[in-house]
């Protein structure tokens, strides 16, 4: 069988000098035996073939017809969350491969193949019929905004378009949440919007188990709601949503417009602008978790180059993850009198995923919250009595670690220090 | 006729030995171990007869015994424990081949011994890495061979050091050069090209030294080596510090041993630093009366850069330290001088030998552990020593710091009189219970000599095998030096 | 595939998933592109591949191999083709799971470690208690115990930490014959203190001065020689960034600085002089060419086509980086003054990193100590390959500098190797006062635009006869390949040695000795034949 798309990065398998520093965070930052890991794939599945570089040199052996796409080649490329931490450590060294692309165009052979996963297809299947990944109903999709008398785009233009995304919408355990920072945005005095029952899932979680055209549909949908809002931001508390604003939509010329911004982003323009002040709250120490598709994967698309030997691809052009969100959260828990944070040694581009991401989280549950289990001990060797984060699924996935490890560490957004800095209001 | 004609052959009769009298030289040293009388004595002069020598004694199935240094020989690693064996006395190949000043690395045969070689050395500005105060006779090589801990641990990189080199006619009866002296090219083809027959590893994927060290003349016979040598000091000032405890020493010895900053360095009780700096046993008697119970003693030197500064950030540095730990540092001691003591540790030790002349006997119990641990063996052979009750022998104890202060020499100096046959009954007695004791606590005799082998290699099964398998290959007949160390 | 009654029994030794055959995954294991001396980037497929967690397991995996007459290879963190099978039909053995430091002894010097652990981890936990381990050139993503038991081993701080073959203490070992064997004072129960003895050191089976490269067994656990790392205040603290835009707050008492010398032989002079004074803890040859390369990799051959700049590379090559680590601010003082001593009686002239760029200065010196400038030499092409490099008395291996660069010089030109210069030369003194080093000529290509093996081989042989002819000792591009066919008749015969040494500890040839020796026998009916083939460029695909 040929693999036109494999084929079309083989230069990035070829690449792969199998040095494994993809399995290491940047070897400048390790201070701790603990503490040096990047990748969960490996880490917890230990075969070569789980982490990045294994994955490449898999790749590779298909298209050299070495060795065939199966179920079990399949499961390994599926065991892993696209949380980036592989790129950024490799490209921390060299230039010429981008590993989540391969990742990418490798789970989308899969799809084309037939190597699907069923918990996979659930996802799609609640996407096509209900517009999000969640299983959930589209006519409950504004539910979370009962009561909270925001503006919905359907009926008047707004300045700023406010995406909650699918688990905000229906995780009830992140109610809570979203509702505070639609709440606290609206206070700062931002004209927000939201899309009520029209506001539909992204498409990225599609795009990222495989079901790359998928996309689309949620990408021009997602215009037409901003073009109709008449906004020229559009928000979102979603990590994963945001990366696929930032990154996914760009990469496949299906930028938005508009501006788009992380809550956390945007509130902490406010607070630099001083159009918001925060107070001090009770003494609390708390670290922050970066999650991947807000910091190294929420790096926007770096467009505009084109070529086949990636060496000669000019540094501006790579992904680097250092242009992700990063000191725009910290800048806001450290605006809040009284809290202290506590860095991890895994932080900013070379974070530890919380195991969500790349559709593991509905595939392998067991492996996410493996994976999650070793942030909240991260957490907690800090000290801190928090672990606050700025996306739902770190969040949701934390909150279940933490269950099941029986510690007491407190799982927050940002937004709820924001609101405790606010007193509460 | 000729009573060894084949051996005569290649040394001529000259140089084949078959007197009573030198052969029962040969068949005991001042250890407990009753040896075989050899029956000849050959003496070589270079490695082409020590080639023929080793492939007749293939050919005939004759057991050799290589022996670099002049008697009084200790630890009966050249005493024969088969019959009829034949000695190969290299001390007569006894040439200093070369000195190479900017390499700082001397080749020379097996029997140079330490006070040749240190005034060469000296000469050229240089100096030798000491053990503590060797015998006279004793081989450079035959002591770098067998791990002789030297006193300067900023030097000791690894165990093999300073020893690099070695040209070696295997027990098989093939010549080998190890290290970068295999080549490619000659010698003097390496040293056109800036070679100093310095790197002991290899040459590829085997360590050929590391075979042959602490063998005691079980895999072959060494012809020359070359060894490192370290500048001499230009400005020197040497320290003494003395405590009552050993356990005081511990921290302060660390540090100055971690930091690298002094040369030599070693820990010696009150006995043994008498019996090294007094000549007489009343004035060791007395010396040793009036000395605290433990004395360290170190130096610190400047060299070509500097000296004089070197030396002065050094104390001041050590001072610091010193007064941190309540440590006093001085240059004299009782009436002991550390400057004394320094000169002495340049050189072989004066007759009669440091260790002989309180009491005309010596033997020692020695092994490798680490400086924590010195006080728990200190202890134990104190208290075995109280259980043989008062006698007439004392022990002399000498801690030195190797590896650059990983580990340590450990070593007990069992001085006693020879001539009084109960004493020496009980000594050797004590000797065994003492080694047995260390040994269960865990003290690594990593050179077990004589009775030790059967105590130590019955606890290493593992290494015996693997050890055997090594002898096969480079010694497959057991020719050399047949019945030491654990060999079937 | 293995027989299905072995497979099970690795299945039962192990558990089911931490064996597997699955073609894809087992290639995951065949491509090797890294110091591949062999033909192809893709060397051959293990038959399983398996990953135990003790040594017990471990032994059970090599006993089985014994029995079923299958061959086994291990390897730690698997990088660099001499990792991998060199044959078909070998049971590829991953050491990762087996990844604990076991003991940091911080009062002598010693670490206990398993395969697993890399050289960042261990010397971030022994920073944290003044301490510092060896790490080799290849990187910190290697292990400690690997480079110590099997590979090569100079790192950026060998003047200060030693080489990888005077490091080993205790070395716990499965031999290939399954046995167990307790190397130094840990088979006499006396702890990890020490490898050498009982009588004669088995370090010396162990390795050379390069190591068996996973063809005489596997090593489970390792005790490592640490070293101090002066000052009190441990790692660079606060640090951020992660390679070139690190910010950090260094230790006090540490400092980076280059020397550049007029000629290459002051070069030699200056470390000469260095290692006579008994200072500083990292000293190492810089290539500019390399350096300009690693940093403009697009731009270098069009910079490289300006006579000036090429004139200027060529003027800059004699250059030392040179770190001192002191104890105290008047060690501090001292060594400072010695270094400027010698940089001028050396004609020399010292680039002080810590006054002309403070944060650049922090950032090199930290990526030094941590050995990770060579992976960036991935930007360049991808790959490279490292030739000359004998270990002996430095001024011999300055001689192999200029050498180097004339033979590399043609291939530059002809587009096998990437523009560098010609000068791509990196080593140092080992050893403090020992004045011993080496300095070896590293090549970079790009295995996707490089399609000629041949002519990266034609190089490698060639370098190999320079060095014999010009008596420039042993190259690294000797160790472990089939140059034992040439150099082992000009060298004693150590390849029939070592032959007899592979043949006595493994008896049933179960471990794949393809980047060791074979055992005896077949070594002397290698060298019986009249063609020898090829030094270098060897197909491996046959058992």
């Amino acid at each position: 069988m040929s693999h036109t798309q494999l084929e079309s990065m083989r230069s990035d398998y070829e690449g792969c000098s199998r040095c494994s520093c993809c399995k290491w965070i940047p070897h400048a930052q390790i201070m701790s035996w603990r503490y040096a890991k990047s990748c969960p794939s490996v880490d917890r599945y230990n075969f070569h073939a789980y982490s990045a570089s294994g994955k490449l040199n898999m790749a590779l052996s298909i298209i050299d017809k070495r060795s065939q796409l199966n179920d079990a080649v399949a499961s390994v490329i599926y065991r892993c969350q696209l949380c980036g931490a592989c790129q950024v450590s490799c490209q921390n060294y060299r230039d010429d491969i981008d590993h989540c692309d391969s990742f990418h165009v490798m789970r989308s052979t899969c799809v084309q193949e037939g190597f699907v996963l069923p918990e996979h297809l659930e996802i799609i299947e609640s996407m096509k019929r209900e517009d999000n990944t969640m299983g959930m109903p589209k006519a409950q999709r504004s539910d979370w905004a009962a009561g909270l008398d925001i503006p919905d785009i359907n009926t008047q233009k707004v300045d700023v378009l406010f995406h909650a995304g699918c688990r905000y919408s229906y995780d009830e355990g992140l109610l809570d949440t979203v509702r505070k920072w639609a709440t606290f945005l609206k206070k700062a005095g931002i004209n927000i919007g939201i899309a009520g029952r029209d506001e539909a899932c992204c498409g990225g979680r599609a795009y990222e188990i495989g079901y790359q055209g998928e996309m689309k549909k949620y990408a021009d949908d997602m215009a037409s709601r901003v073009k109709a809002s008449g906004a020229h931001t559009l928000v979102t508390p979603c990590s994963d949503c945001y990366y696929t604003f930032k990154y996914l939509y760009p990469k496949n010329s299906l930028g938005l417009t508009v501006k788009v911004l992380h809550t956390t982003e945007l509130t902490d323009g406010l607070l630099r602008q001083g159009i918001i002040r925060l107070k001090s709250s009770e003494p609390m120490t708390v670290t922050y978790h970066d999650p991947c598709h807000l910091g190294r994967r929420g790096e926007s698309y770096k467009s505009g180059w084109s070529g086949d030997v990636k060496l000669m691809r000019p540094v501006q052009f790579k992904q680097t993850g250092r242009e992700g969100i990063f000191d725009e959260p910290r800048n806001l828990i450290k605006a809040v009198g009284g809290v202290e944070l506590r860095e991890m040694e895994r932080i900013r581009e070379y974070s530890w995923c919380c195991g969500a991401g790349g559709g593991v989280l509905e595939a392998e549950p067991d492996f996410a919250v493996w994976t999650a289990r070793d942030r909240i001990d991260e957490a907690m060797a800090t000290g801190a009595e928090a672990i606050v984060t700025a996306c739902p699924w770190c969040e949701h996935l934390f909150a279940e670690a933490i269950k099941e490890m029986g510690v007491t560490m407190k799982v927050l957004d940002v937004v709820d220090l924001l609101d405790m800095g606010l007193g509460g209001e | 006729m000729a009573k060894y004609p084949e051996l005569e052959n290649i040394f001529g009769s000259e140089r084949v030995e078959t007197g009573k009298r030198a052969l029962s030289e040969f068949a005991h040293d001042q250890s407990f171990v009753a040896g075989k009388t050899p029956c000849c004595v050959v003496k070589p002069k270079d490695t082409e007869e020590i080639l023929a020598l080793v492939r007749l004694a293939n050919e005939q199935r004759l057991s050799l015994i290589p022996c670099s240094s002049k008697p009084p020989r200790f630890r009966a690693d050249t005493v024969p424990s088969v019959a009829n064996a034949v000695m190969v006395d290299l001390s007569g190949m006894d040439r200093i081949v070369r000195i190479d000043a900017r390499a700082k690395v001397a080749m020379i045969e097996p029997g140079v011994t330490f006070d040749q070689l240190q005034n060469a050395a000296h000469a050229q500005g240089l100096r030798v890495v000491m053990p503590l105060l060797p015998r006279k006779t004793k081989s450079v090589l035959g002591a770098y061979l067998e791990r002789e801990p030297n006193t300067i641990p900023k030097y000791h990189w690894d165990m093999s050091d300073p020893l690099c080199c070695i040209e070696i006619v295997f027990g098989a009866g093939e010549i080998f050069r190890t290290g970068s002296a295999a080549g490619p090219g000659t010698l003097e083809q390496q040293w056109a090209s800036k070679q100093a027959q310095k790197s002991p590893m290899g040459p590829n994927q085997t360590d050929f030294l590391k075979l042959v060290h602490g063998s005691q003349g079980t895999m072959g016979i060494v012809s020359w080596s070359t060894v490192k040598l370290e500048l001499n000091p230009t400005v020197q000032e040497s320290y003494l510090v003395g405590m009552a405890s050993l356990d005081e020493l511990l921290g302060f010895t660390y540090a100055i041993v971690k930091s690298r900053y002094t040369d030599e360095v070693l820990i010696l009780n009150k006995l043994d630093l008498a019996c090294l700096y007094a000549q007489s046993p009343s004035e060791i008697t007395k010396l040793a009366g009036k000395l605290p119970e433990w004395i360290l003693m170190y130096s610190i030197a400047g060299y070509r850069d500097l000296p004089e500064k070197r030396v002065q950030y050094l104390k001041l540095d050590i001072q610091d330290q010193a007064a941190k730990m309540g440590i006093v540092p001085v240059q004299n001691l009782a009436s002991v001088s550390a400057v004394r003591v320094a000169e002495l540790l340049t050189h072989a030790s004066q007759d009669p030998y440091w260790k002989l002349r309180l009491k005309g006997a010596c033997e020692d119990i020695f092994f490798i552990t680490t400086l924590d641990r010195s006080p728990e063996f200190v202890a134990a052979v104190n208290e075995e020593a109280r259980r043989a009750g008062p006698d007439a022998f004392q022990i002399g104890v000498y801690i030195q710091p190797i590896q650059q202060g990983r580990n340590v020499h450990m070593e007990f100096n069992l001085m006693y009189p020879s001539d009084d046959a109960a004493t020496v009954k009980k000594v050797k007695a004590l000797h065994k219970a003492l080694s047995k004791r260390c040994m269960d606590m865990g003290g690594f005799f990593n050179r077990p000599y004589g009775p030790w082998a059967d105590m130590v290699y019955k606890r290493c099964p593992d290494t015996v095998s693997a050890l055997n398998k090594v002898k096969s290959i480079f010694d497959p007949n057991r020719v050399m030096n047949p019945g030491k160390l654990c060999y079937e | 595939m293995l027989p299905e009654n072995v497979y099970k029994e690795l299945e039962d030794i192990l558990g089911a998933e931490n064996v597997t055959q699955e073609p894809a995954i087992l290639d995951s294991y065949a491509w090797q592109p890294a110091l591949n001396l062999l033909k192809d980037a893709w060397v051959p497929r293990p038959e399983a591949v398996v990953l135990p967690q003790t040594t017990a397991e471990v032994q059970a995996i090599v006993q089985l191999c014994n029995r079923a007459g299958i061959k086994c290879k291990a390897f730690s963190t698997g990088w660099a083709s001499y990792s991998a099978c060199g044959s078909e039909g070998v049971i590829q053995i991953d050491l990762r799971r087996m990844n604990r430091i076991i003991e940091i002894d911080e009062k002598n010097m010693i670490a206990v470690i398993e395969p697993y652990v890399c050289g960042s981890q261990l010397q971030a936990e022994c920073m944290k208690r003044g301490l510092n381990c060896h790490i080799i050139g290849a990187g910190p993503n290697c292990s400690p115990l690997a480079s110590l038991t099997s590979g090569w081993g100079y790192g950026w701080t060998g003047l200060y930490t030693s080489y990888s073959n005077r490091n080993p203490l205790a070395v716990e070992w499965v031999l290939p014959n399954g046995e167990l064997l307790q190397m130094g004072s840990l088979g006499s129960g006396c702890g990890w203190i020490n490898g050498d003895g009982p009588g004669p050191s088995l370090r010396g089976v162990m390795r050379g001065w390069g190591g068996a490269q996973g063809g005489l067994g596997v090593f489970t656990k390792c005790a490592v020689k640490l070293y101090p790392w002066p000052g009190e205040e441990g790692a660079p603290k606060g640090m951020r960034g992660m390679m070139l835009d690190l910010d950090m707050e260094t230790p006090k008492l540490h400092k980076l600085y280059y020397i550049y010398s007029p000629s290459y032989a002051m070069y030699a002079e200056f470390a000469h002089r260095i290692a006579n004074s008994e200072i500083g803890y990292i000293h190492c040859k810089l290539t500019t060419g390399g350096f300009m390369s690693v940093l403009m990799p697009r731009a270098i051959k069009k910079i490289m086509k300006s006579k000036a700049i090429r004139a200027a590379a060529k003027a800059l090559q004699h250059c030392t980086s040179i770190a001192l680590a002191c104890h105290s601010e008047r060690e501090f003082v001292y060594q400072e003054e010695v270094l400027r001593k010698i940089v001028e009686e050396t004609d020399s002239f010292i680039f002080d990193w810590s006054k002309l760029a403070p944060r650049l200065h922090d950032t090199l010196l930290w990526l030094f100590h941590r050995s990770i400038p060579p992976a960036m030499i991935f930007r360049v092409g991808g790959n490279f390959l490292t030739s000359f490099g004998a270990n002996e008395m430095y001024d011999m291996c300055v001689l192999g500098c200029e050498a180097g660069e004339q033979l590399k010089r043609p291939y530059i030109d002809k587009g096998i190797f990437i523009e560098d210069t010609g000068d791509n030369t990196w080593g140092g003194i080992y050893e403090g006062s020992s004045g011993w080093g080496h300095i070896e000529e590293c090549a970079m290509y790009d295995l996707r635009t490089s399609r000629n093996p041949e002519a990266r081989f034609d190089y490698l042989d060639e370098t190999v006869k320079v060095v014999q002819e010009k008596t420039l000792g042993f190259s690294l591009a000797s160790v472990g390949g089939d140059s034992y066919k040439y150099l082992g008749p000009l060298m004693y015969n150590y390849h029939l040695w070592q032959s007899k040494i592979k043949s006595a500890f493994d008896p049933n040839y179960a471990s794949d000795a393809s980047f060791y020796i074979p055992p005896y026998e077949e070594v002397v009916k290698i060298m019986e034949q009249e063609d020898k083939g090829r030094m270098f460029g060897a197909t491996r695909s046959e058992s």
